[in-house]
């Protein structure tokens, strides 16, 4: 339980820390990001908005506040879940872009990233169980390969084969273009037709470090005097691979989850810019090229959440997974 | 302990990978440095330094290779396929894109490389400083280094690049540096942390020798495969992160490289019109040196954990020759 609150103390410390970047980033960085946005917008823009030189002045600095009072009023505003207008969206609210937006990602990467956790480590494990044997020598192999491919080059491929000369995936977008988004039959199976090639090349690009980890410790863990006392009683081949050593096997990679996850989520914006999917990452990638700070800020906020949202699920899993962390 | 005796320990204090060298190979290949012999003796990393090696000497002799003015525009030329006059082609604009891939070469691997320079000094200092002072120090820096694994790389680069006034080679690799150390620098902690009570370490401190003097002349010397192995790891990884912010058009769009070139083919959607030589040979060439990149980690890992290698049983024969450890009990 103390472990937990010790987690609970460095999550809430860490989204403080990324809180802080977001503020501090662009007051470091040379030039006046602000009076650039303002720039950028028409006359009429800002005559219709009377608060948002204000606005913009307190996200991205340059007004004639200290340091300390803009932070203060910063941290303010961001508990309040205020992002201000994006401008590449105007006259939407930040926030409201990235609720359209997230759900298709958490979707993605949400179903990717468990499949590619489940066949990762079960190849890992039959691999290093039959060392030598086909699996070991055949399908490992080319997972390491597939995964130390860069994902938008796999996508890309990807999309040209299976998408442009087989025809067997549709090539862009999350969902036809003239259905409305909602809870219909058409919409889902659409959604459903869209992402099945996104999610197809994030797990193969996310299975590969899987399949090493898992194999590697795997592969120390079958030599422990307990799978062989195992194996001596007599118990079926496979639940010794999956119950005794595989369930000990498998607690160190899951340590690696959190570098792993935020790995997900990177590649998860090269993707979706390859999809053209209109998720959080694509957004982001266009945001940032249009200069949109305040959904750039946004977004980086909303992406540290979900590591961080993970990483406690993951630490909640290990206390349920590992017996020596609930004591500790 | 008594100081006098205690003296004597470091010097003795050889790095475990000699013995591992097996003797024929070592006279069949004089005059390399060990590390070499070593890597060129396992067949993973002896394929990967071949490919690095090669894409190297493609870099370097990139006046030479290219064949065409890569930025020069020619719409009379625009979207061939690969032919002999341009190798891999031509891009909408009609530049030429075997031109492009081999000056990319040339500014990928030069940027990958400082990024994991910088990442590697940031690493190397702050995880043997943590290791080896511990207490409040080890606490900071560790505390700061998990912090930074929760924040996502990719989005931060991506928020800061868009700040980015200009964003030339400079930027980039400070920017990129700056961001990849965290990782880098937890597998180096721990590992210096197992060589921190070595008995050689404590010998040093008790014979009263300064801190900054154990660390870099007993520490280092011991840490530097580990190092090694830590670079070449960091490398793939700032190959890849900087290609990959190119590709989304955040990169030095200026210049000739792997990820901006594929950035145009994405942009002038070249897929989607059955053009697949503007983004398969720069992807290639990316994928290429990755690999090259992961079969020598593959190979060094190999070298130093002896039970990673292919069981003896499978072997022998033909291929038992090329295995190091070959005939040794495990």
């Amino acid at each position: 339980m103390r472990w937990l609150l010790r987690r609970c103390c460095f999550y809430v410390f860490a989204l403080w820390v990324a809180v802080t970047l977001n503020f501090l980033l662009p007051r470091l960085m040379p030039g006046d990001p602000a009076g650039g946005m303002l720039a950028r917008m028409s006359s009429a823009q800002i005559a219709s908005n009377p608060g948002i030189i204000e606005t913009y002045r307190r996200m991205l600095g340059g007004g004639d506040q200290s340091l300390l009072e803009a932070y203060f009023s910063y941290l303010g505003q961001i508990g309040r879940l205020d992002f201000g207008i994006s401008t590449s969206n105007y006259p939407t609210n930040v926030s409201e872009v990235i609720g359209r937006t997230l759900p298709y990602s958490i979707f993605l990467v949400g179903v990717a990233f468990i499949l590619a956790f489940v066949i990762g480590t079960t190849i890992g494990m039959v691999a290093a169980w039959r060392r030598g044997g086909t699996v070991d020598n055949v399908v490992v192999p080319t997972m390491l390969a597939l995964g130390a491919f860069p994902a938008f080059f796999t996508s890309l491929v990807a999309v040209y084969f299976f998408g442009l000369k087989l025809g067997w995936f549709p090539l862009q977008h999350a969902y036809d273009t003239e259905l409305t988004p909602g809870f219909n039959y058409a919409f889902l199976e659409s959604a459903f037709r869209h992402a099945q090639l996104p999610i197809i090349v994030i797990t193969l690009a996310f299975a590969g470090g899987w399949v090493l980890n898992m194999r590697t410790v795997m592969i120390n863990t079958i030599e422990e005097d307990y799978v062989a006392m195992a194996e001596a009683k007599g118990l079926p081949d496979r639940r010794v691979m999956t119950r005794y050593a595989g369930r000990n096997a498998i607690l160190p990679p899951l340590n690696g989850f959190a570098a792993q996850f935020a790995g997900a989520v990177g590649g998860l914006v090269f993707i979706e810019f390859v999809f053209s999917y209109p998720g959080a990452g694509f957004t982001l990638q266009q945001a940032a090229l249009g200069s949109d700070y305040p959904l750039t800020q946004g977004l980086l906020l909303v992406f540290a959440v979900c590591v961080i949202v993970a990483n406690f699920v993951m630490d909640l899993l290990n206390v349920v997974l590992d017996p020596r962390v609930r004591t500790a | 302990m008594q100081p006098i005796g205690a003296d004597e320990a470091a010097p003795s204090a050889v790095p475990l990978t000699v013995q591992q060298v097996p003797t024929a190979r070592r006279r069949r290949l004089p005059g390399l440095p060990l590390w070499l012999r070593l890597l060129l003796s396992n067949p993973k990393s002896r394929m990967g330094l071949m490919i690095v090696f090669g894409m190297f000497a493609v870099g370097v002799l990139a006046p030479w290779l290219a064949t065409h003015d890569p930025t020069a525009y020619s719409l009379l030329d625009a979207k061939q396929s690969p032919s002999w006059n341009h190798f891999f082609g031509t891009t909408d604009q009609g530049t030429d894109i075997w031109s492009q891939v081999v000056w990319g070469t040339r500014n990928s691997l030069f940027l990958g490389f400082a990024a994991a320079t910088l990442a590697t000094v940031l690493a190397a200092t702050l995880g043997i400083l943590a290791a080896y002072c511990g207490g409040w120090v080890d606490d900071l820096i560790n505390f700061a280094t998990n912090v930074f694994l929760v924040i996502p790389t990719i989005p931060l680069l991506i928020v800061t690049s868009s700040y980015l006034k200009s964003r030339g080679s400079l930027s980039m690799v400070l920017i990129l540096g700056l961001t990849l150390w965290a990782f880098e620098a937890r597998i180096l902690r721990a590992q210096a942390l197992t060589l921190r009570n070595r008995d050689f370490i404590l010998a040093a401190r008790v014979a009263g020798e300064p801190t900054w003097r154990i660390v870099v002349y007993e520490l280092m010397p011991n840490m530097i495969s580990r190092i090694a192995a830590a670079f070449v790891l960091v490398f793939y990884i700032s190959l890849l992160t900087a290609a990959g912010l190119q590709f989304l058009g955040l990169g030095d769009m200026n210049s000739q490289s792997w990820g901006v070139t594929l950035y145009w083919a994405q942009v002038n959607s070249a897929v989607l019109q059955g053009e697949w030589w503007p983004f398969l040979f720069p992807g290639v060439a990316l994928a290429l040196t990755v690999l090259g990149l992961v079969l020598i980690l593959a190979g060094l890992d190999e070298v130093s954990n002896p039970r990673l290698r292919k069981p003896p049983k499978q072997g022998r024969g033909m291929i038992s020759g090329l295995f190091l450890g070959h005939g040794r009990a495990k």
